[in-house]
């Protein structure tokens, strides 16, 4: 195979494609990911939502879909806990619960819990976080939906001087790249935390931090720790994204960061190649499969002949013709009809892309 | 409640521009308002300061009006103006007789213009289709409607003049012919109150005839519709008048960051509920389109309806909405229907609120037997900042956000310069679209300006907070968090205003279904469970 082919090239870094590159590369292929940047889900908590899930739920596949993007997220160093078949209270941005089926570990360790002591641990400087806001709120909506939690307010401050305001995405650089300001944050820590069997603070602890190293961080306070989401930037989805596309790299995906489509090849129904815009030149990247995963907020790759999917996920064209045999759409369009929205249905597609892309392996030569 | 020679209802820019002529004069006024400032047709049109040439052809009178009037605002309100300039755009799908009509009749209505062909007038707007044939000049503005109604009530409080926002008139007390006292019910509290008065003006635009009722008196207001679309760019410098005889999506504005397309003309029953159609956006943007090419992919930040409130009596009854004057009345209820001390003014337009205000005010003086006479075109809204604040803002801020700080606040801003000198961290800019700091938005919650907030909507329409491309998302709860902080409401107040915003913000954002908006929605959807408004269905949701 020469240096631009692949079996299966995968446009989009979002859920979809990622699980898609996911999927393709555990079955022995060789894989191309081609994205601009990172996919919606990182400005949010990259949580899967109990009712997105129920509304999936009609989906044979659904729980296989799910259970491989645990495996996938555990294999990357990032830790999913939950399952389809239960719901937790997760605490939102807005101080109330939102029902969550599966959560990164740290946004779940802040699910509220009767007679556990918890703080809300505050940044000084911080300004998109309230810890006494959070800790009203948390400790009056506890009430409403379990026997109850109370939620004390604490802050820290950190001596190193990061800019005004403080932001999410500050503290997390300086936690990935600083054993000294890991060591001070520590220590401002224990102090907030004596007394209290959990802390919870705002979404700050690095962007590549692992669940090993979370656990470390537990023992040395001898507390549990969690994550509230914030505004963008969201730590918790960005160390999401981050593992899983350095995962995908070490697996032998290769990545094509910042590079736009500038169109999807298709030569008698079936889809040759990928051109992305590279500075000065097209770069073709062949391949025998593909999957776009560009979702709704980008302009539709395939032009305004596509006109929807058919059950295998192929693209069709007004008339109802499949554009390509052997390309894939996951995740919705532009123009795609309302409700296939949210982190598990964008899964979900993903993981049927990829093994459509698999099955599809040697149809033709590249 | 203190009793008030003058009731005023309706907090729109006539109502507001009433309030301050009658302080002037020195008549004792309390303005009511059942939402916030600038609730109805004021807060919901594009902020077009006509220079009168849109009526050239059809209406002199209100042309000439138009001229004079949008003089005055920009000599009497230099802040709340952004005097840009103006071009009536010559495409070729329109009819060429219209063109010289136009010239023609600007020329009547004393509208100085200037003849460009078409490089030059796409020179000056680069946006514009290369087929357009040429344009016309006009000293066309945009005004920052939230803000004007501000000014006027600002300086009227000044002067004694008093105003509740959230009061909403359930009655208006009659004896003997005579108005005696207007009753109210705040919204917010849900508490009744009641202001003995001499005399009641009606000035609540689309619900001027529902007031009028409470009196026993019939007003008939032809409510028409129209939609206007938020763009995220500022397409053009000036504003673009299509050169047509009035249609659809005929008129451009641009508005501080964004531009307003505008508007289309429908019937509707009352101002309340109003609703945009899938259908009235798809059009809106397509004739717009054809204007300026491109306009279509740009992204889409809200839609809004509002309705103009239009005098139709029994004569033009048989009239559309477009081809109704935009001339206004004033109704004397003592001679028409035997109601003394109360007057409505309806119809007109926001350029000529100015003057609405005055006619109603020289009735209303006249009847109480006050012989002031109008100075509000004579009379600046607000003293200039003086050079020293200026030098001091600019010390502590980026010159952008300074300006922008000293046109919203005026002299006050030195408050806010003070706060600020106190605790840097107030440099903050919390909307960062607006450039609004955490000083100034502490300023608005803080109570003690002249018009009070209420709500985080109430904070936008005084900073514009939330206008950009975020609608509030980051911003918004930064307001919230900041009204907490500064114990202006508690953590379960903060988060149900918070909620209500969203919703009021979301409404405006129902049929945007792909790009970059989109993940804004989903976006909220993910970090506050919003109501999506793109799992509605098309076509039913509310407007501004």
């Amino acid at each position: 195979m020469g240096i631009n082919r692949y079996d299966v090239v995968v446009v989009g870094a979002g859920f979809s494609g990622l699980v898609a590159a996911g999927v393709a590369a555990h079955r022995k292929l060789k894989v191309a990911l081609v994205a601009t940047g990172a996919g919606s889900f990182v400005t949010g908590p990259a949580w899967l939502k109990a009712q997105e899930i129920q509304q999936a739920s009609a989906a044979p596949d659904l729980g296989e879909a799910i259970a491989y993007f645990c495996e996938l997220a555990s294999l990357a160093g990032c830790l999913y806990a939950g399952d389809i078949s239960v719901t937790r209270f997760l605490p939102s941005i807005l101080g109330d619960f939102h029902s969550v089926a599966l959560a990164p570990l740290t946004l779940w360790n802040a699910e509220p819990r009767k007679g556990i002591s918890t703080a809300i641990v505050g940044v000084r400087g911080l300004s998109s976080f309230d810890e006494n806001f959070m800790a009203e709120r948390l400790t009056e909506q506890a009430r409403l939906i379990t026997s109850g939690c109370t939620y004390t307010a604490r802050q820290i401050s950190l001596s190193r001087d990061m800019g005004v305001p403080v932001t999410t995405l500050r503290v997390a650089q300086c936690f990935d790249r600083d054993s000294a300001f890991r060591e001070e944050l520590l220590n401002a820590l224990r102090a907030a935390a004596s007394g209290f069997e959990r802390i919870l603070l705002p979404g700050i602890l690095g962007l590549e931090t692992s669940a090993e190293q979370i656990a470390v961080f537990e023992r040395e306070l001898g507390c549990q720790v969690g994550e509230i989401p914030t505004l963008p930037p969201s730590i918790p989805g960005l160390r999401v994204y981050h593992h899983l596309e350095s995962y995908l790299h070490r697996i032998g995906v290769e990545l094509y960061r910042g590079f736009p489509v500038n169109k999807v090849e298709i030569q008698n129904g079936l889809c040759t190649g990928i051109q992305v815009d590279s500075t000065g030149h097209p770069l073709n990247l062949h391949c025998r499969s593909a999957v776009l995963a560009t979702g709704r907020r980008t302009a539709n790759p395939l032009g305004g002949e596509y006109a929807g999917c058919d059950q295998q996920m192929r693209p069709l064209t007004s008339t109802g013709s499949v554009m390509a045999r052997n390309l894939f759409v996951a995740g919705p369009l532009p123009h795609s009809s309302a409700g296939d929205h949210g982190n598990v249905m964008y899964i979900l597609t993903g993981y049927r892309a990829g093994s459509l892309t698999a099955s599809t392996r040697g149809n033709h030569a590249a | 409640m203190e009793p008030a020679q003058v009731v005023i209802i309706g907090g729109g820019a006539t109502g507001a521009g009433i309030l301050w002529d009658l302080s002037l004069r020195g008549i004792s006024a309390t303005l009511l308002e059942q939402g916030d400032i600038a609730n109805g047709a004021t807060g919901r049109c594009h902020g077009l300061l006509h220079s009168g040439g849109r009526y050239a052809v059809k209406d002199t009178d209100t042309a000439r009006e138009c001229l004079a009037e949008s003089r005055i605002i920009k000599a009497i309100a230099p802040h709340c103006v952004d005097d840009v300039g103006g071009l009536f755009v010559q495409c070729a799908q329109d009819d060429p007789a219209f063109f010289d009509q136009w010239w023609r009749a600007a020329a009547a209505a004393g509208i100085r213009s200037r003849r460009l062909n078409a490089d030059e007038a796409r020179e000056l707007e680069p946006s514009l289709a290369a087929s357009i044939l040429g344009a016309f000049t006009c000293p066309d503005a945009h005004v920052d409607v939230f803000r004007l109604v501000l000014a006027n009530l600002e300086a009227a409080v000044a002067r004694g003049g008093r105003f509740k926002t959230y009061s909403k008139v359930t009655n208006i007390h009659t004896a003997n012919g005579r108005v005696r006292g207007v009753r109210y019910r705040n919204t917010l509290s849900g508490e009744e109150h009641e202001i003995p008065c001499e005399m009641v003006i009606n000035a609540a635009g689309g619900w001027a005839q529902s007031i009028a009722a409470l009196a026993g008196v019939e007003v008939p207001i032809y409510c028409d519709k129209g939609t206007l679309l938020v763009l995220n760019h500022r397409l053009n410098r000036r504003v673009i008048n299509r050169c047509r005889k009035s249609s659809d999506a005929d008129i451009l504005v641009p508005a501080g960051p964004v531009c307003i397309l505008g508007t289309s003309s429908t019937r509707v029953p009352g101002p309340d509920g109003l609703t945009a159609s899938a259908e009235e956006v798809d059009r809106l943007l397509r004739l717009g389109e054809e204007m300026i090419p491109g306009l279509v992919d740009t992204r889409i930040l809200r839609i809004f309806c509002g309705v103009r409130p239009l005098y139709a009596p029994k004569t033009t009854e048989a009239a559309k909405g477009r081809e109704i004057s935009r001339g206004f009345a004033l109704l004397d209820h003592e001679t028409r229907d035997g109601v003394g001390g109360f007057v409505s003014i309806v119809g007109g337009k926001l350029t000529t609120y100015r003057l609405m205000a005055a006619e109603v005010c020289d009735c209303v003086a006249k009847k109480l037997g006050v012989d002031a006479e109008c100075a509000t075109d004579k009379t600046p809204l607000r003293p200039a900042i003086d050079r020293k604040t200026h030098q001091r803002a600019l010390h502590l801020l980026p010159h952008p956000v300074a300006d922008k700080m000293e046109r919203r606040l005026g002299p006050e801003v030195l408050r806010v310069i003070q706060a600020i000198e106190a605790r840097p961290e107030l440099a903050e800019l919390v909307c960062e679209c607006e450039l609004v700091t955490r000083g100034e938005l502490e300023h608005v919650l803080g109570g003690t300006t002249p018009v009070p907030a209420y709500t985080i909507s109430d904070v936008s329409r005084r900073t514009r907070l939330g206008f950009g491309p975020c609608q509030g998302t980051f911003c918004g709860y930064k307001a919230m968090l900041a009204g907490y902080q500064t114990q202006c409401w508690t953590a379960a107040e903060a988060a149900n205003k918070f909620s209500a915003y969203l919703h009021e913000r979301s409404k405006g954002q129902s049929f945007i279904h792909q790009g970059k908006q989109l993940e804004q929605l989903e976006l909220n959807h993910d970090l506050y469970g919003a109501e999506q408004a793109f799992c509605a269905k098309p076509g039913v949701q509310d407007g501004n």
